[in-house]
């Protein structure tokens, strides 16, 4: 199968890889850059683990070619922590109890920041809209929701 | 106390809320190859050759087998039936069933190598549905058993015909519960590495890591000491990952390639040949008095075994016997059989067995108290255990809190209040709420899972710098065990818990441990801690008087410093005696090695005898609001009260429990694998086979009751299990107030409660 140069700019950085034409920005990703903090769960766009922004969009890295990413600005989970210190969304989960196996955890916090970073004052229902393409399977998303919302409502310091 | 009993933030969140942790999917070792499996397209066929020669020549292709290139032994997972092999021997008995594998350079070869084995097969006619499998003349899976039952179970206990007889009710029906898939977020995986002394290392997400020794040593044909299981973070598992063909595949390549080989399923292998709940058709007969008192019960079950046996057997057990610790039924008799289908083998899910017959009986009860009209939740109380009794079988109840669940969630729900507004509320609208009640009991620990023993052990260091590490063999998969175990380890130690960290489980480092099931870590695992914490601060105490120079029974512990029992001076810290303790032993660490037996015993030739050293109880409360026009149904508000014996981490236990009922939810309405006639999964991906999103689920109101059980960690009880088995039938209770309709099959999806609806109004 035929490989091509793609270049990508994650976090700020840029990323030469060569590889399979075929692959999608979640394979690059974990793959080829080894940057696993953005999960594989379905790899079909059904579960949301791989979700990643892009210019400002949470998409499931799994739906997007890494060829057709090239161009964009794309944060995964790596980037929301500066140092040490967590993203408030981070804290949130973690003093929420919003986190068990952790495997959607990330997925969930990107799709957090996406939503607060366009509507830092969402409601609850605009929540539960924002967080309906990811699943989790261990916490029934009632703590997930309300790390989200105490977040919003700035009851964390980080 | 300081540290049992507060929500202090699990251990490893933080690494995962930023994609540090490492689970399996994310390792990467040097020179690693990437397998797949060739899986059977048909259910049911003989395998009449293999042609792997342009696999092979695919560049980058490092190795393919088949049957052929493995130890060809046949094993089973130690309840009798040996029908696995690693790969198919000469017939393939699921559409997913494993035929050949790959290792090659990458995921995009190997699958290519995959798609270039050619097999010739020789189409056997199949069955899907395990009733069918017992007709005359079904097809056969396996030549051992040829009428297609792999365990058949009985039990009785006093005279059941004679209490049927004196009966002034006796109700029945007939229920099937689904074959629910566990739905964890990380696939199965693993990864198999061989060195030149032959000692095979594996990265398992697994819940079992000695035990799986035991069985891949078999299947392998060397000792299990040669094998090491290593355990990093997991991503959910709810009783799905146990032995798995995956692992020994990857073993197989890893052998024969002298590579390490990684292997993945992909959601669609994961769904059509993982190990999915046991399917059940239960029929429940149970013989009351006019003022509600069970005086008897008899079941009968038809239990799916899938293609081979993992863990149907004790899962049947359970199932028919298990629940006689809910109420006291006092002359009861059981039969179910486990049959062999075409279909993906099914194994342990959250509940094991315990869940589908709690689904039977708590429908049951509802209906029986209808009949007899009385409140459901009266007729549970009259049948309740008290603390001290022994149940027909011989299990000790030490403490019971199902009572005090009843009437602890009472008071959350106001239960009796909003039933009588109920029933003079209108009939005539669109949307129909209904409220409905269930209860649970469960073990904490299962003695004759593990036939050898039950018990756990760890080992408990304090170090030169002060750092505590707890060494234990039981398996955190994300539900907060390691913190649990580390609370309970600082509160025996009076060590602060920053001081504290949890060793990955290792079996070349910790001891013998049985793994997470049955409900049993925080209890047998806990214990096993606790055990081991005593002996180390018993060794740090000696060690303090001697370096302080005063009496032990002067001293104390707290905040991880030695203190002075009377004034709570601070006489010098953990460190300092740890740094003392090493440096005049030869650098031996303050260590403390303990382990925990409970004072349970294996069960006789007719499954007498106690086997959870607690019982946890507890009862759930689901309002619906059913949509009589599109038959769907919303679980609008939702209650649950458990007896957890003594609460070590609120907020871990409020996430387990919630958990549990979102689960519940989706089993109840949502669930289910679908087969077309040829036996291929209909839905086998997420968007087909939906489990509870955020928008499906109600608010969870969760309580504990504390029985603090003598037998209990600081008298606790479990909570993974007994989390999700009343919920379905809390919810059908549900759905019955509202509409009036009972329904006796899981899931309850929109188009059944439509159609059932329309049949009513006809």
């Amino acid at each position: 199968m035929e490989k091509i140069l793609i270049t990508l700019n994650i976090n700020g950085d840029e990323h030469q890889v060569h590889t399979y034409y075929t692959r999608t920005l979640l394979e690059v990703l974990r793959e080829d850059l080894h940057i696993k903090g953005t999960k594989q769960g379905c790899r079909a766009g059904e579960c949301g683990a791989c979700t990643v922004i892009m210019d400002d969009k949470p998409v499931n890295a799994c739906m997007v070619l890494a060829a057709q990413a090239q161009g964009n600005t794309i944060v995964t989970i790596e980037d929301l922590a500066q140092g040490d210190e967590l993203h408030p969304l981070q804290e949130s989960f973690v003093e929420n109890g919003a986190i068990q196996c952790g495997y959607c955890s990330p997925g969930f916090i990107m799709v957090g920041k996406a939503l607060l970073d366009k509507n830092p004052d969402p409601t609850e229902d605009e929540i539960e809209t924002a967080v309906s393409g990811n699943i989790c399977r261990c916490t029934g998303y009632q703590k997930i929701i309300q790390a989200i919302d105490k977040v919003a409502n700035n009851e964390v310091v980080s | 106390m300081n540290v049992v009993g507060k929500s202090i933030t699990a251990l490893d969140v933080k690494d995962k809320s930023r994609g540090i942790a490492e689970y399996v999917t994310d390792m990467q070792l040097p020179g690693m190859l990437i397998g797949k499996v060739l899986r059977s397209p048909l259910a049911h066929a003989k395998i009449k050759s293999i042609d792997t020669s342009a696999a092979e020549h695919l560049p980058g292709v490092k190795a393919v087998i088949t049957y052929n290139d493995c130890p060809g032994i046949p094993f089973g997972l130690g309840f009798g039936q040996d029908d696995w092999t690693i790969l198919a021997k000469d017939k393939v008995r699921f559409v997913g069933d494993e035929v050949a594998a790959v290792a090659a350079i990458d995921e995009e070869t190997a699958l290519r190598a995959v798609s270039l084995i050619k097999v010739n097969y020789e189409e056997l006619p199949h069955v899907l549905d395990y009733k069918d499998a017992l007709n005359d003349g079904a097809p056969v899976l396996h030549d051992e058993y040829p009428d297609n039952i792999a365990f058949t179970f009985n039990i009785e206990r006093g005279e059941v015909d004679e209490a049927f007889e004196r009966a002034d009710l006796v109700v029945e029906a007939t229920y099937r519960t689904s074959q629910a898939y566990q739905a964890y977020l990380e696939p199965m995986a693993g990864i198999a590495k061989w060195d030149s002394r032959e000692n095979l290392t594996m990265w398992l997400p697994i819940q079992i890591p000695y035990k799986i020794r035991m069985i891949y040593g078999k299947a392998l044909g060397i000792s299990p000491g040669k094998i090491r299981v290593i355990k990093p973070a997991i991503g959910g598992a709810f009783g799905a990952k146990f032995e798995y063909p995956l692992h020994l595949i990857a073993a197989i390549l890893a052998k024969k390639t002298g590579n390490p080989v990684k292997m993945v399923n992909t959601r669609e292998e994961d769904m059509e040949a993982g190990n999915p709940r046991v399917p059940m058709e239960i029929n429940v007969q149970l013989a009351l008095t006019k003022e509600g008192k069970f005086i008897g019960k008899k079941s009968r079950l038809f239990t799916g075994n899938g293609a081979r046996t993992v863990y149907g057997v004790p899962i049947t057990s359970t199932a028919t016997y298990r629940i006689d610790a809910l109420y006291n039924f006092e002359n009861v008799r059981g039969k179910a059989d486990l049959i062999y289908t075409n279909t993906a083998p099914t194994g342990c899910m959250r509940g094991f067995g315990n869940s589908q017959m709690t689904v039977a009986m708590e429908l049951l009860v509802d209906q029986a108290a209808q009949e007899l009209g009385l409140d459901p939740m009266d007729v549970r109380l009259k049948n309740a255990f008290n603390d001290g009794d022994l149940n027909a079988h011989g299990w000790k109840i030490n403490t019971c809190g199902l009572q005090a669940s009843l009437d602890k969630i009472d008071e959350m729900c106001h239960w009796k209040e909003r039933k009588e507004e109920k029933s003079s509320s209108e009939k005539l609208d669109k949307i129909q709420k209904g409220m409905g009640l269930a209860s649970c009991m469960h073990v904490s620990g299962n003695r004759p899972f593990f036939r050898p023993f039950d018990g756990a052990s760890s080992i408990i260091r304090i170090g030169e710098a002060g750092q505590i590490i707890l060494i234990h063999a039981e398996c955190d998969m994300g539900q907060g065990q390691d913190t649990a175990f580390a609370q309970l380890a600082c509160e025996v130690l009076g060590a602060s818990f920053d001081d504290i960290e949890v060793a990955m489980v290792d079996t070349q480092i910790s001891s013998l441990g049985l793994g997470s099931f049955a409900t049993r870590g925080t209890v047998i695992g806990g214990n096993g801690v606790i055990n081991a914490a005593q002996e180390a601060r018993k060794v740090l105490m000696e060690a303090a008087a001697k370096m302080t120079e005063k009496p032990q029974d002067e001293l104390d512990s707290k905040n991880s410093f030695i203190i002075d029992k009377k004034t709570g001076e601070e006489l010098c810290t953990f460190a300092e005696v740890g740094s003392d303790y090493a440096f005049s032993h030869g650098g031996m660490t303050l260590t403390g090695v303990g382990y925990y037996i409970p004072p349970t015993v294996l069960p006789d030739s007719t499954y007498y005898g106690n086997i959870s050293p607690v019982y946890p109880y507890g009862t759930h409360v689901a309002e619906v609001e059913v949509d009589t026009d599109t038959g769907h149904v919303q679980v609008t508000n939702y209650w649950a009260v458990h007896d957890v014996g003594k609460v070590i981490n609120p907020v871990l236990l409020e996430g387990q429990l919630e958990g549990g009922v979102a689960q519940g939810i989706g089993w109840a309405l949502m669930e289910d694998m679908y087969y077309n006639d040829e036996g291929v999964l209909m839905n086998p991906n997420f968007l087909d086979y939906r489990i509870p999103g955020a928008k499906d689920l109600p608010p969870i109101h969760t309580a504990f009751v504390e029985t603090n059980d003598p037998n209990g960690p600081f008298g606790a009880k479990g909570i993974g299990e007994p989390a999700i088995n009343p919920v379905a039938a809390a919810v059908l209770n549900a759905i019955h107030d509202a509409v009036g309709i009972r329904f006796y099959e899981l899931p309850v999806t929109p188009e059944k409660l439509r159609k059932a609806l329309l049949e009513k109004k006809a």
